[in-house]
């Protein structure tokens, strides 16, 4: 009767072993609190077992000294055996457990791809007498909440999006897919991308991106804000891209090649025309530079950029520029330091109204040491901006300026970032003023 | 991008329960029963030898995943391993210290033997170790690693695992374990 209670037992609780075991695989990619719940069950279940053979054992070792007792039982006509010795049980219980093991493993091992699309992304607000990416408006902003997918195809195929909820110049809350890039990597040395892009100049465009708690500093330098927060250059293309690294000892070629829609300037801001632009001509160029990975000058790279465009305008009658802009750019990051410089040269002709060529420059330095608990920096940008050039004339932020600030990033974790910001902005051509900024900014990445 | 404060949660019995909280899930971000032989084997250090984690039972083994060129996260991660690497030396104790690549793709060999160079992390029981982003990927997805990557940049925790001398998961350190030395 107990070998008969002990086997229904030990078949019982090794089913619920298992039974807890499978568990597991189907909620390891829930929460920890699922998980934690199951493996408290997996642990009960262990224990229940270890009682359970204990005491069958106890009993069995009981039946052994008693035979004469045991008799009756072991003349019934069932599945009941002899008085076994506690060995098997054992080995049964290792066996079983290293059964967990392996099926825990096979469920932390299988792949994920059909189980949905990863969302992860950033978002920030903050507060400050000024906004910090539309100065117009003061108090309380909500700059975005940026969404990165990355969709799985599989061989050698790419892809990537960002969409960005955010709002706009004056106010209102618009949707835009930042970057829609499908690619082919042909090797570390290639790939090709094509879609919509952030175009490769210089190095803030293609390194900070949307997510503001990528950077250490609050803002990017005003010339090179995206164009709908007012920066002059067409931060985006849509078209084709050609990128990667040529290593060699010490260091990296890096290297960008693109051709794609030539903006339009759209009610005083470019736009990248992610439909095809009115006049057919493209936007192209590229980026060289070398990165050092090795030696005194590990962590810094310095590199050039040129790209030519015909920009359009919606004014009447319509004007045409064919800007080509050129320049460099030396940055030095290492777990200490955080220094870039860029600087940018305009070579514009407006083709119509015929207007000649105009000349112009903007550039910034930032200066960023990496404390243990905070990251102060400074910077210093200028745009020099000819506005007899049609290009900047018919942007609501082309005129000049100059700008210093001063700031901090605090991280409270490794997913929040505080950053502060005192600025002062003189403006010397359009309008002439200055305005301080004292600007709040709280960063996340989800 | 540096270090985050906890100096708030600095109280001892906030320690401890963080300590415990972020042990208990870490261990079952983990999973338990995880073994250094069952997880991917094919790896190669920073001079292109291959590297079995099988291999290296019979000594502790401190496991962790960085990228060369994180300046936020991974400078800390390294600070907690040379600190350990400081206890254990006091107690006399070899382990050997693991760090995986997150970007294959980026850190080669070479990348991770310069960063060794410049980093000054050349004590010889320290593996950089690079392998396939599939093998970084089920590792990381086996050991709670999580992590993804934005362009360029990796995001992730700091995290570390020790496993024992048997090759069986012992202890799960993060972000939150206040001083790393006092797990070992």
């Amino acid at each position: 009767m107990f070998n008969q209670f002990s086997f229904h037992a030990r078949a019982f609780a090794l089913g619920a072993l298992l039974g807890s075991a499978s568990l597991p695989a189907v909620a390891a990619d829930s929460q920890a609190d699922e998980l934690a719940k199951i493996k408290q069950e997996l642990n009960q279940s262990i224990q229940m077992i270890k009682a359970l053979a204990a005491r069958v054992q106890e009993l069995e070792a009981k039946q052994a000294q008693a035979p004469s007792a045991s008799a009756p039982a072991a003349a019934a006509p069932s599945i009941v055996q002899g008085p076994r010795p506690p060995q098997p049980d054992t080995a049964r219980l290792d066996a079983v457990e290293q059964k967990v093991t392996e099926i825990e493993t096979m469920n932390a091992t299988r792949h994920t791809d059909d189980t949905g699309l990863p969302m992860h992304g950033f978002a920030d607000m903050g507060i400050g007498n000024h906004n910090p990416f539309h100065p117009n408006e003061e108090g309380t902003y909500l700059n975005n909440i940026d969404f990165y997918l990355t969709p799985q195809i599989g061989g050698r195929f790419l892809s990537l999006f960002e969409m960005n909820f955010e709002v706009d110049h004056a106010g209102n809350f618009g949707v835009d897919i930042e970057r829609g890039q499908l690619g082919y990597q042909f090797s570390d040395a290639a790939t090709l991308w094509i879609g919509r892009f952030h175009t490769p100049y210089g190095f803030v465009n293609t390194a900070m991106h949307h997510g503001v708690w990528i950077n250490d500093s609050l803002r990017r330098p005003g010339f090179l804000m995206f164009e709908d927060q007012g920066g002059i250059l067409p931060a985006h293309t849509v078209g084709a891209w050609v990128t990667g690294a040529l290593r060699g000892d010490g260091g990296k070629v890096l290297y960008d090649v693109f051709y794609g829609n030539g903006q339009q300037i759209i009610s005083g801001y470019i736009d990248m025309r992610s439909g095809g632009n009115d006049h057919g001509k493209p936007i192209y160029g590229g980026r060289l530079g070398y990165q050092w990975t090795a030696g005194a000058a590990e962590g810094l790279t310095v590199g050039v950029h040129a790209f030519e465009s015909r920009i359009d305008d919606d004014q009447t009658p319509e004007g045409l520029t064919e800007i080509k802009v050129y320049g460099g750019y030396a940055v030095y990051d290492t777990d200490t330091w955080e220094h870039m410089v860029e600087v940018y040269f305009f070579n514009n002709l407006d083709v119509f109204p015929s207007n000649g060529v105009h000349k112009s420059k903007a550039y910034y330095a930032q200066f960023g040491y990496r404390a243990p608990w905070i990251v102060p920096y400074v910077r210093y940008e200028r745009a020099t901006l000819d506005q007899t050039d049609n290009y900047f004339s018919a942007q609501v932020t082309g005129g000049s300026y100059y700008r210093s600030a001063a700031g901090f990033r605090y991280d409270f974790n490794t997913k929040a970032a505080f950053k502060f910001e005192l600025a002062n902005t003189h403006y010397t051509d359009r309008t002439v003023g200055q305005i301080n900024e004292i600007l709040g900014d709280i960063s996340i990445r989800f | 991008m540096h270090s985050w404060s906890t100096a708030s949660l600095a109280t001892p019995r906030n320690l401890v329960c963080c300590a415990a909280l972020s042990l208990i899930a870490g261990i079952c971000s983990a999973q338990a029963g995880t073994r250094l032989d069952l997880l991917p084997q094919s790896w190669r250090d920073d001079q292109g030898r291959e590297l079995k984690l099988g291999d290296l039972r019979g000594h502790r083994v401190i496991l962790t995943m960085a990228y060369a060129s994180c300046h936020y996260i991974c400078p800390m991660t390294m600070d907690g391993l040379q600190r350990m690497q400081q206890a254990l030396d006091v107690r006399g104790e070899r382990a050997n210290i693991i760090v995986v690549g997150y970007d294959p793709q980026n850190d080669k060999p070479w990348d991770w033997h310069q960063y060794r160079l410049s980093h000054r992390l050349d004590r010889d029981n320290w593996h950089f170790l690079s392998g396939s982003a599939q093998a970084t990927e089920v590792l990381a997805r086996q050991l709670g690693f999580g992590f993804w990557k934005y362009d360029e940049h990796v995001m992730h925790e700091s995290r570390a695992i020790i496993f024992g001398a048997d090759g069986a998961l012992q202890t799960v350190l993060g972000s939150r374990t206040a001083h790393w030395p006092d797990v070992l």
